[in-house]
């Protein structure tokens, strides 16, 4: 059998008048279908604490099956009472239904595949409004092409070539301890003259530059999106491939190359200065080493590589600075999400050019190619 | 914390002898161009008091100065008996943490859900008791009519919700003083209406001080008490609504009566 409970809350309902209110309450010794009721008729005034407090008796009471009802408050209180009513309601705290694991797997898989789809579409859009519609009289923002080549690649240079040389100075380090024991350390420079034409240079290039550039890339749309400007050059009729897209893709198409090529002497740089400076060889002696484990498939392979990490760096990030929602904690979302695919991609092309390499040319042993 | 306000339903009047804030004599630069020139006034506790003037006139750097974030060249600005010009990083933290700031863009986090915006400021200056943080919340979203969007995210809200939130979150330790920029800027008709009705009433109901900047008649017309008006830096008026409806000061006049500039000139021919 339920009982009806009677509280009288005290002449000001502040923080103190709550808290005992919601002391006294916590002292009755209440069973699921009892009731409180709240007098008022003593309150002179109240203030949001009071009403929070108010609020937590009423979500403490619902959880124990209590109902809590209050009355005869006057004037101000009253009306304070009824402004405040929807927080005073007792809710139900909602659990979100978790997705069964055919439902997750669903939900991956659709959004796997509209994502690929949208990427897809912005890959035929790019390459169109870079390649074709130029040649069809379409429209190229060459000073932004040029302006792209510049941010990316002028702006770069120094980076690349301080991370090549320090790599080349390293490589060049640890092998030459390496090899120290057979007296085989003049061979230290075909190495590094191999390693960074046909990988490192490639590699750490398109590193460095997924992490500047490719970061950049995908915030500078984010923010776009999130700021409507987007929207606004759809709204113009532009479209947003040739506008921003192209002139990126092509900036770095052609930047990273000749980055990458940077990257190759300052790499053999870096090896050269270890060779020379503490293994002690003659740098004509080290130069005729190099020039000799040069060659120019290598080389060709390194750029070849170099071109389509570019298409990759700036294709992800503008894929991923379309796809934002969610304002400014998206934006970084994105930038981070781009820089990671961007890494994970580059790693996926280097596996693809050296399996292609090794299978159909031959090229897993230095001249063999 | 602030020691909350009783809410009793019966505003009191406000008095010239119940400033809560005075601006004496303030003068700023932005480079070399003087924005306040000499500008000085008081607000009474209690009261909703409206800056007005056209667009460039000063209006939101005088209200940033009274929030401190902006040093002025000189003059003062003095709330609860200290100058806010002279206050040092942690004075001026302490003192920005007894108002409420409502910004025209709203200001909300959109990281977090709207329940968290409001209820941010209550966790993050402590002395609140755990348990009352996410009901005060829930309270203070009902105060503004936004109790169903506690769990949305602000970009699910329009932009009058926007709004309605930030104010939410501004009054969310009960300052005694509100500042309001441009609350019916972008706002449709009906919308802004609502927005003024809500601030007449926090203000009835709470007994907050509103200072708010804008330049829409309507607004300042339904829940200004006072009106303080500035031209190119300085204050060309002070009074009440009726007062400013009748005041022969010509930009004044121009501003009520909605006339281009030709009118100036106009007038100055006559």
């Amino acid at each position: 059998m339920s009982v009806r409970h009677t509280l009288t809350a005290g002449a000001i309902l502040d923080r103190q008048g709550g808290e005992a209110l919601h002391d006294a309450f916590a002292n009755i010794r209440l069973k699921r279908g009892d009731e409180v009721f709240i007098d008022l008729s003593s309150t002179e005034r109240m203030d949001s604490v009071g009403g929070a407090w108010l609020s937590r008796i009423v979500k403490e009471a619902f959880r124990h099956g209590v109902t809590v009802t209050w009355g005869h408050a006057g004037g101000g209180v009253a009306e304070f009472l009824e402004v405040i009513a929807p927080a005073l309601r007792p809710a139900p705290e909602k659990k979100r239904a978790e997705p069964g694991p055919l439902e997750a797997l669903g939900d991956v898989t659709i959004r796997f595949f509209t994502e690929a789809r949208e990427f897809g579409g912005l890959c035929v859009d790019a390459l169109y409004w870079t390649l074709i519609a130029p040649f069809e009289g379409r429209g190229f923002r060459f000073n932004e092409f040029l302006d792209e080549v510049y941010e990316m690649g002028v702006r770069a240079v120094r980076i690349v070539c301080l991370m090549n040389f320090l790599v080349g100075l390293i490589i060049a380090m640890l092998s030459a301890k390496q090899v120290e024991a057979f007296g085989l350390q003049i061979y230290v420079a075909n190495l590094i003259m191999i390693a960074f034409a046909r990988e490192l240079a490639a590699v750490m290039t398109a590193v460095v530059v997924s992490a500047r550039t490719g970061a950049a890339i995908a915030a500078e749309i984010a923010t776009m999106v999130v700021q409507e400007e987007i929207d606004a050059l759809r709204g113009m009729g532009i479209n947003t491939a040739q506008y921003l897209v192209a002139p990126k893709l092509l900036g770095l198409v052609v930047a990273l190359p000749c980055l990458t090529v940077l990257g190759m002497v300052f790499g053999v740089m870096g090896g050269a200065l270890w060779g020379i400076v503490v293994l002690g060889f003659r740098p004509s002696i080290w130069y005729q080493q190099t020039l000799g484990a040069a060659d120019m498939n290598d080389i060709i392979q390194g750029l070849l590589k170099s071109f389509f990490f570019a298409i990759a760096i700036a294709l992800i990030g503008c894929h991923n600075g379309f796809r934002v929602t969610g304002g400014s904690r998206g934006v970084g979302r994105m930038t981070t999400r781009a820089v990671v695919m961007d890494v994970f991609s580059l790693v996926l092309i280097d596996m693809v050019f050296a399996t292609f390499f090794y299978y159909i040319f031959k090229q897993g042993v230095p001249g063999q190619g | 914390m602030n020691a909350p306000l009783s809410h009793t339903g019966k505003r009191t009047e406000p008095s010239d002898a119940d400033t809560i804030i005075e601006v004496r004599d303030l003068v700023t630069h932005y480079g070399e161009t003087k924005v306040l020139d000499g500008v000085s006034f008081s607000v009474r506790r209690g009261e909703v008091f409206t800056i007005i003037g056209g667009s460039g006139c000063g209006k939101t750097t005088l209200l940033k100065h009274m929030c401190g974030l902006l040093r002025p060249t000189s003059g003062s600005i003095i709330f609860q008996g200290r100058d806010v010009a002279a206050m040092d990083e942690e004075e001026l933290a302490g003192m920005q943490r007894q108002i409420g700031i409502a910004f025209q863009s709203s200001g909300l986090f959109n990281s977090m859900t709207v329940g968290d915006n409001v209820a941010m400021p209550l966790r993050e200056y402590g002395g609140m008791d755990p348990r009352l943080i996410e009901p005060l919340a829930r309270l203070k979203l009902s105060l503004v009519g936004l109790a169903h969007a506690y769990h949305y995210m602000p970009s699910d809200l329009s932009g009058g919700m926007k709004k309605r939130a930030g104010l939410a979150r501004a009054m969310a330790t009960d300052p005694e003083l509100v500042y309001f920029d441009e609350p019916s800027a972008g706002l449709d008709p009906i919308m802004a209406a609502g927005l003024d009705s809500l601030i007449l009433n926090l203000n009835r109901l709470l007994g907050t001080t509103f200072v708010i900047v804008t330049h829409e008649l309507d607004s300042i017309r339904l829940i200004a008490d006072r009106v303080l008006m500035l031209d190119r830096g300085r204050v060309i008026f002070l009074g009440t609504v009726e007062e400013a409806a009748c005041c022969g000061v010509d930009r004044v006049r121009q501003f009520f009566e909605r006339r281009p500039d030709e009118y100036i000139e106009q007038r100055a021919a006559e």
